[in-house]
């Protein structure tokens, strides 16, 4: 019996919400246009489910994911690449440095019209300000991470006589594997929140898009499904790292407050 | 010839004198402590030993050769055990790296940790990670590395300093019987009177604060307690009453 409340107690806050909204719109927002109760969401997402054309849940939520996978694996291997190179040079690292303060601060955002005049419309634009949306923060972290592997394993790779190849594949990679994964997870998060608000702002493709159509066919239903849908997918793959994240740790033989994994 | 010869080494660490001109050697098979109150920079003499600290004035010369770096010849056992294994490794993959660092015929590399593990009684464990382990049998881990390297000299910074007394003693016991097997050649870094005594052929006694009329180097003693020892028989011996009270004029502590 306590078992079962123990898992019935996250259900308990978005149960309450779902009453209070489906109260509110059925009740109070009588005569809005703007709004729908949870239910009729929850109907229309179950409609875009079985939905075959360019339309259908599976077919937008694809694009958005693909496309967010792809800018994610630009972002990251470059700012993994560059992170290392910055970390392990010091002199690089003061010549970039102002650089970097520079671009990074920009908004990723701000780069949609630039992005445009060069790419178009389409899959190649979104992909690029998500790469360059998770380039920075994968750059910062893997250039910490270099900073911040245990000194004394550096000794002793150095009283073994190991040669920088042998350092780098055998005792700094490994020692930042941890702390990598921050910084992954970090940027998957902030893949799918660019790849969608571009889409919103300019890409006419992907579920930003399809819930701006939503909105301005004044389907306030279908609206709120794609709003929730988003949450539900982020909320899958945040989870999802998660657990590759503690699988990791558990590997590497790091615990999670030395991994900052709170982050 | 010597293998370890410090000629006249100096260090200054950040405009301060850590240590002032010390001259000493380490013969072959010989098993030399080094003591001293912390700060008075014996650490730092084993670090320049093992060449990562550059002397200030002077050299230290293995085998007649100047020691610029480190060098796989020289096994460094640190005190920190936790931090100097590699986590992500299991306790065969630990020593491995030495094999592999060595760059020996992948064959025989399976059997060379076997040998090491044994010899440190951690044969059972080889699938463990460090983590795993108790901080005893971690640093007996991070010492079958050292083996592992074959060293020509094996230079230990307060090994068992981090370990309760009764772990400390185990692991003396299991240090003495691998050095008399092996034939190992040991500079060995402590604060511990009674451990330096209990280890060693001879102790060098090393002062902090060193000025010109009173230098680092303190003194020299040899202990002729014969080996093997055990901890009973050296504690009641006349002889380590005797070294003992010495070290302890040596120190300034009386």
């Amino acid at each position: 019996m306590f078992d079962m409340l123990k898992y019935l107690r996250p259900w308990v806050f978005p149960l309450v919400l779902f009453v209070a909204f489906d109260t509110y719109v059925r009740y109070v927002a009588i005569y809005s246009d703007a709004l729908a109760t949870p239910a009729q969401a929850v109907l229309a997402w179950w409609d875009l489910l079985w939905l075959t054309s360019d339309e259908g849940l599976m077919r937008v939520t694809l694009f958005t994911l693909l496309t967010a996978a792809m800018g994610l694996s630009i972002g990251v291997s470059l700012g993994l690449l560059c992170g290392l190179v910055l970390g392990l040079s010091p002199r690089i690292a003061r010549m970039s440095f102002l650089s970097i303060e520079v671009l990074r601060p920009i908004p990723s955002v701000a780069l949609i019209p630039l992005s445009m005049m060069i790419f178009g419309f389409g899959m190649r634009m979104e992909m690029s300000v998500v790469a360059f949306a998770t380039f920075w923060p994968v750059l910062i972290l893997t250039q910490a991470a270099v900073h911040q592997v245990e000194p004394r394993l550096l000794e002793v790779s150095k009283a073994l006589g190991l040669n920088a190849w042998q350092r780098m594949k055998w005792i700094i990679l490994p020692a930042m594997v941890s702390r990598l994964f921050v910084a992954l997870r970090l940027a998957v998060s902030v893949a799918l929140v660019v790849a969608v608000t571009v889409e919103i702002a300019a890409n006419p493709e992907g579920m930003g898009y399809a819930m701006m159509i939503a909105q301005q066919s004044l389907d306030p239903a279908r609206m709120i499904a794609w709003l929730l849908w988003i949450g539900v997918v982020g909320f899958a793959i945040n989870a999802g790292a998660l657990r590759l994240q503690k699988k990791i740790n558990q590997r590497m033989g790091v615990n999670e407050i030395q991994a900052g994994s709170t982050a | 010839m010597a293998l370890l010869t410090f000629d006249h080494v100096g260090i200054h660490l950040g405009g301060k004198e850590i240590l002032s001109p010390t001259s000493f050697e380490v013969q072959q098979g010989e098993f030399v402590c080094v003591i001293g109150p912390s700060g008075c920079g014996k650490t730092t003499l084993l670090r320049a030993a093992a060449g990562f600290v550059k002397p200030s004035g002077g050299q230290v010369l293995r085998q007649g050769q100047v020691v610029t770096q480190p060098n796989r010849e020289v096994a460094f056992v640190f005190q920190d055990y936790t931090r100097a294994l590699l986590p992500w490794r299991t306790v065969e993959g630990n020593v491995m790296l030495a094999l592999e660092a060595a760059n020996m015929p992948i064959g025989q590399r399976a059997q060379r940790v076997q040998e090491v593990l044994s010899v440190v009684h951690l044969a059972e464990h080889a699938q463990k990670f460090p983590l795993q382990l108790s901080g005893g049998m971690q640093q007996r881990l991070q010492i079958a590395r050292c083996l592992a390297q074959s060293p020509q000299i094996l230079m230990m910074d307060e090994p068992f300093g981090a370990l309760d007394a009764m772990t400390r003693e185990g692991l003396q016991d299991e240090l003495a019987r691998l050095v008399r097997e092996q034939g190992l050649t040991v500079l060995f870094v402590t604060h511990d009177l009674e451990e330096a005594i209990y280890l060693g052929d001879r102790i060098i006694a090393l002062r902090s604060n060193p000025t010109a009329q009173q230098p680092s180097l303190a003194g020299t003693i040899d202990v002729s307690i014969e080996k093997p020892r055990n901890h009973l028989k050296v504690k009641e011996h006349p002889e380590f009453l005797r070294l003992r009270r010495e070290l302890y004029f040596y120190l300034g502590h009386v």
